[in-house]
């Protein structure tokens, strides 16, 4: 929530007011830090007494003070299967952005009646339950599914090709489900483009190549840099699309920390492994905010 | 910590109180129980026979369950655990005693199904359902005779398997294999079983314990390790899905409705347990869920076809000698990570 909130502003910042807000508007925030005291920062300080502590034989926490869930942390198969999480989230996020900016672009520099229409046609998934959606395209992969059954009665394969439960499923899955995410806040970034900076360039002679590379696309890098955020933090620690499309044998750090709270009977060392994938996602928002950083120098 | 969770939970509900008007004294039943375990319609109708409204919010795992209640979240009436998870919450004192009197159609169980081992004399619970781990195969495709775990995990099966994604469970297949018994935890032991199991999981396609028909029937896999109730629906949906209790040994588990420590509707959740043991209802949760109904005056309503299901009622099988899980505790956590371990190798 934190970090959805920060890359909002990421995505939307604009000149800052030089005069000095007086106490009303600080009022006017008070629900919102309420609502981050009470489910943002308690939660995580919760989590963080929570991963140095102990369980006991019915997995209920004692409260104690050591770094044995931190030292189990670091060994290689964890970080392993870290390494993997990783790895998928980075793919899903490239291939995002490769499929979303065009989309984006195209939908910001439509007429408005279109805009809204396009930018309705990309939310409306969203009125469907994500499990739901994740179901269906379990149904088109199967190895008896809707897709191979396509092919072979097309002849383009004789025998049926085994889609589902591989790491390819689980990154499809993936993109669907996060697509949005990206094509939302590049579209906000592309509808506020200066048209006329885009006239401009080529009217002084710059290709379209140029136009995009020293125009278009630095101006649209805000909303790049939410985008990525917003979809590579929560696809590493996505754990129900991958254990359904992906099968649970290659376990990704979603899955292996729902296990410590659901199977395991270990809280501590759940926890222990949840403070380390909000580090990485602090590095995330750190790098992401140097990106723009560097951009307005 | 404690201290300040509560006050937490105190400022929660203030803030709750003021939007639904909650404080005044509940009256309803609230069943905390496995998702896809109780049939709306026995619900619907305890409520509109009693008239005691029920609640109901469903967990996926024991170690959820306990997880939940012992964080003191929800005021829960009536749980449903297995049958080690009975035995650990007694050992702690964290179940109410059953008063028998409210609870006649206690009669109604099966023999074998009183006085389990876990609960001696159904002091802290009644059995819901029992079912088994067994192994389901698609006879189109697999053609080589399967008696047991050994015939599952064959090379020529590799990549065509899909096991219950549960820990406890494949490690007890390995140690049932091995001739250890399948409670018999000891590190010692987990290290005899690694090889063979990483052997097997190197020839595993799904992990799956929620709906592991969906990859059978969906034909990504010929066989499984699964549910008994999962291998009913599956010969139910097509009679090629064929069920095989596994040579080497058979786990049974049993499900049970008990009340925790906290309850205080102790009377209406009598009231439901004694309900459900009724015939007609018990009928109606084998109707929706085929596993081992432990009720023989329930059983007797079942039709034909059902009875005859192998997997429900495996033909000639004494559950009497079927292994039942103890609680194992702390070990849990090193028999995930042994699993855990072997998947990323």
């Amino acid at each position: 929530m934190a970090i959805t909130a920060a890359t909002a502003a990421l995505a939307t910042s604009g000149p800052s007011p030089q005069r000095r807000a007086g106490p009303g508007p600080w009022f006017a925030l008070t629900p919102m830090l309420g609502w981050l005291l009470l489910f943002v920062i308690v939660p995580t300080l919760m989590l963080i007494v929570v991963s140095f502590s102990e369980r006991d034989a019915l997995g209920r926490v004692v409260y104690s003070f050591n770094f044995e869930n931190y030292i189990r942390a670091f060994d290689w198969k964890w970080l392993k299967i870290l390494g993997i999480s990783v790895w998928y989230a980075f793919l899903t996020t490239v291939i995002c952005l490769i499929l979303g900016y065009p989309v984006a672009y195209f939908i910001g520099r439509s007429s408005e009646r279109v805009r809204g229409l396009l930018i309705m046609l990309v939310m409306i998934p969203f009125w469907t339950s994500f499990l739901i959606r994740t179901y269906a395209w379990i149904s088109i992969l199967a190895q008896e599914g809707l897709l191979n059954a396509l092919l072979m009665t097309l002849n383009i394969t004789s025998a049926p090709i085994g889609f589902m439960y591989t790491p390819f499923a689980v990154v499809l899955g993936l993109v669907y489900n996060f697509l949005p995410f990206m094509i939302l806040p590049i579209y906000t970034s592309v509808e506020k483009l200066d048209g006329s900076l885009i006239e401009a360039a080529y009217d002084l002679g710059a290709r379209p190549a140029r136009v995009f590379g020293q125009i278009v696309l630095p101006l649209t890098k805000p909303g790049i840099a939410a985008g990525i955020l917003l979809v590579f933090v929560p696809a590493i620690a996505m754990f129900a699309i991958t254990t359904l499309m992906g099968g649970g044998a290659n376990p990704t750090i979603g899955e292996v920390i729902q296990n410590q709270f659901t199977k395991a009977r270990n809280q501590p060392f759940g926890a222990a492994l949840g403070v380390l994938l909000l580090a990485i996602f602090l590095f995330s928002l750190w790098l992401s905010t140097k990106f723009r950083r560097g951009e307005e120098d | 910590m404690k201290k300040h969770q509560n006050t937490l939970i105190a400022a929660a509900c203030a803030g709750a109180m003021l939007l639904a008007g909650c404080g005044k004294k509940d009256d309803t039943l609230k069943l905390f129980c496995w998702s896809e375990y109780v049939p709306q319609a026995v619900i619907d109708k305890f409520t509109e026979e009693t008239g005691i409204k029920v609640s109901v919010e469903n967990y996926a795992s024991n170690e959820e369950m306990l997880a939940k209640l012992l964080a003191g979240g929800g005021a829960y009436d009536l749980i449903q655990p297995s049958e080690y998870t009975i035995q650990a919450m007694t050992k702690e004192g964290l179940l109410q005693e059953l008063d028998q009197e409210k609870i006649p159609n206690l009669k109604n169980l099966a023999p074998e199904f009183r006085n389990m081992p876990f609960d001696p004399g159904n002091k802290y619970s009644i059995p819901w359902m029992a079912g088994f781990v067994g192994i389901v195969y698609n006879a189109e495709t697999v053609t080589t005779p399967v008696v047991g775990f050994s015939d599952v995990f064959k090379p020529e099966h590799a990549g065509r398997i899909v096991v219950l994604d549960d820990s406890r469970e494949i490690v007890s297949w390995a140690l049932a294999t091995a001739g250890i018994p399948v409670n018999d935890v000891s590190d010692q032991n987990l290290a005899t079983i690694t090889p063979m199991l990483k052997d097997w999981l190197s020839k595993v396609k799904v992990y799956d314990s929620d709906s592991p028909k969906t990859a059978m029937s969906n034909g990504d896999t010929d066989l499984g390790v699964v549910w008994s109730g999962e291998g009913a629906l599956l010969f139910a949906e097509n009679p090629k899905f064929q069920w095989v209790m596994p040579a080497e040994g058979v786990h049974m588990f049993v499900d049970n409705l008990a009340i925790p420590k906290t309850s205080q509707n102790k009377d209406k959740a009598e009231a439901f347990m004694n309900f459900i043991l009724r015939p007609d209802i018990s009928k109606m949760i084998s109707d929706d869920f085929p596993y081992y109904n432990p009720n023989a005056e329930g059983r007797k309503l079942l039709s034909a076809e059902q009875l005859n299901n192998p997997a429900s009622y495996p033909p000639g099988f004494d559950v009497t000698k079927a292994e039942l899980f103890t609680d194992i505790g702390e070990q849990a956590s090193k028999v995930d990570e042994l699993i855990t371990t072997i998947k990323v190798q």
